[in-house]
């Protein structure tokens, strides 16, 4: 989760309460409807932070209800920021939420693994239908950063459906197939190949 | 004969109260060949419009036929098919695999059809050429430019000799140049190549190189007309307040 670098970002940039950093995430990744930071996780996350000393309270101050900590940037947390700006970032397709589904219908009496595909399919194209309407209303001029954000949400919706296309084609090889199963463990003691290895190296 | 033919199509999302009609009593019918742009502002029943039209829904009321031939009383196999066989669809991104070919690209609706290897990537080198690429065929889309790799994705889109094919904002993202190039391929595959194109698009430049623009609003059509190029295009966008 990127909650607690982007908050060291965003200290870096001012001194901070907890309310000032959920509403500047929110505003950085689209707003609360993309991602929605729950306060609890954003007072949590500092309290780990200050523990750790990458941040640290620098005072109090009151705007109508209840005290607000301010923190601060340490120089530790600052190096960690850094660090994680010389890091890339993993794509994650590989766990997928609809093969899951689809799979265990393959395996299921009385599921249709074709009916899933098709009720995909038409959550994606209303998904994307969406996505290309958010994205009609955005001005590049001056939001080119989210407009870019939703381009990429349409590459991926896109080359979902192309795959779904893929999957609708193959399914009855697919069904053919066996199901995957776990790699057998097992039973007993575990080999003696290792100190058999060791007693020949010995030996010779 | 019409390609595709709507009557009285209606969409009701949700019951009672909450009920939103999206598609209001529609008819629309495209002949073969046709280059249709949809035009309207959002939430006017475009999406929805397409969606039908691509068997991706099912309407609430009226019918849909593709080449003649009610979709009501089809099977899902057979929808199924006919997705596959009679509909190509352009996109906004071209999404070509990387691993394979221009030509493996092209070929892959129709292999994934069950169609001979041999025989897909006859098909696919026709198209390939048609669309001015026989000479790189055998390069991978990253060692084609932007525009090359738009030409394989409409080639991709006609391959299995689509009746209809559907373009839902292909020209989205793009920018004004490749814009202006993707629609021309799409005109030169509706004049030359005979196919039926529904496009919805929301960027006038590209609507100008239809034969006719639907105009939508609030779930019906408010307008209908056939146009010649770009100032007929404005002349209609004129007549309905969209410019």
């Amino acid at each position: 989760m990127p909650v607690r670098h982007a908050i060291l970002g965003l200290l870096d940039q001012r001194p901070r309460h907890g309310y000032d950093l959920r509403a500047a995430f929110e505003a950085l990744v689209g707003g609360p409807a993309v991602w929605e930071l729950k306060p609890a996780q954003v007072y949590t996350t500092l309290d780990r932070l200050e523990r750790d000393g990458l941040v640290a309270p620098v005072e109090r101050v009151r705007i109508g209800g209840p005290d607000r900590v301010v923190y601060q940037l340490t120089d530790d947390g600052r190096s960690a920021l850094h660090g994680w700006f010389a890091q890339g970032v993993h794509g994650d397709h590989v766990r997928d939420t609809f093969f899951v589904k689809l799979m265990v219908a393959v395996a299921t009496t009385g599921a249709d693994p074709r009916a899933v595909i098709r009720q995909q399919r038409i959550t994606l194209y209303r998904d994307l239908h969406a996505l290309t309407h958010n994205r009609a209303t955005i001005d590049r001029t001056c939001d080119l950063a989210r407009a870019m954000l939703l381009d990429k949400a349409v590459m991926h919706l896109e080359a979902d459906l192309r795959w779904l296309d893929m999957v609708e084609a193959r399914l009855g090889e697919i069904e053919q197939q066996p199901m995957p199963q776990p790699l057998p463990r097992r039973r007993g003691r575990p080999p003696r190949a290792a100190e058999d290895d060791a007693t020949e190296m010995a030996a010779g | 004969m019409a390609i595709v033919e709507a009557k009285q199509l209606t969409k009701v999302y949700g019951s009672g109260e909450t009920a939103v009609t999206a598609l209001d009593h529609v008819d629309l019918s495209v002949a073969p060949g046709e280059f249709v742009a949809v035009m309207g502002p959002s939430g006017c029943g475009k999406s929805t419009l397409m969606n039908l039209l691509g068997g991706l829904d099912t309407p609430t009321e009226g019918s849909i036929s593709i080449d003649g031939k009610e979709v009501a009383g089809m099977t899902d196999e057979e929808l199924t098919k006919l997705r596959r066989r009679r509909f190509g669809f352009v996109f906004q991104f071209f999404n070509l695999i990387p691993v394979l070919t221009a030509i493996e690209n092209a070929a892959l609706p129709l292999t994934l059809d069950g169609m001979s290897e041999a025989e897909a990537r006859a098909k696919a080198a026709d198209w390939l050429a048609k669309v001015g690429l026989s000479d790189r065929m055998k390069n991978r889309p990253d060692q084609l430019s932007g525009g090359q790799q738009q030409r394989v994705a409409v080639a991709r889109a006609l391959v299995t000799d689509p009746a209809l094919v559907l373009a839902d904002e292909p020209t989205g993202n793009l920018d004004s140049r490749s814009s202006e190039e993707i629609a021309g391929l799409l005109k030169t595959a509706s004049d030359e190549w005979g196919r039926a194109i529904l496009m919805v698009t929301h960027d006038p430049r590209i609507a100008a190189h239809a034969h006719r623009i639907v105009f939508m609003e609030d779930g019906r059509i408010i307008d209908d007309t056939q146009i010649a190029g770009s100032d007929d295009a404005r002349k209609a966008m004129e007549k309905v307040g969209l410019l």
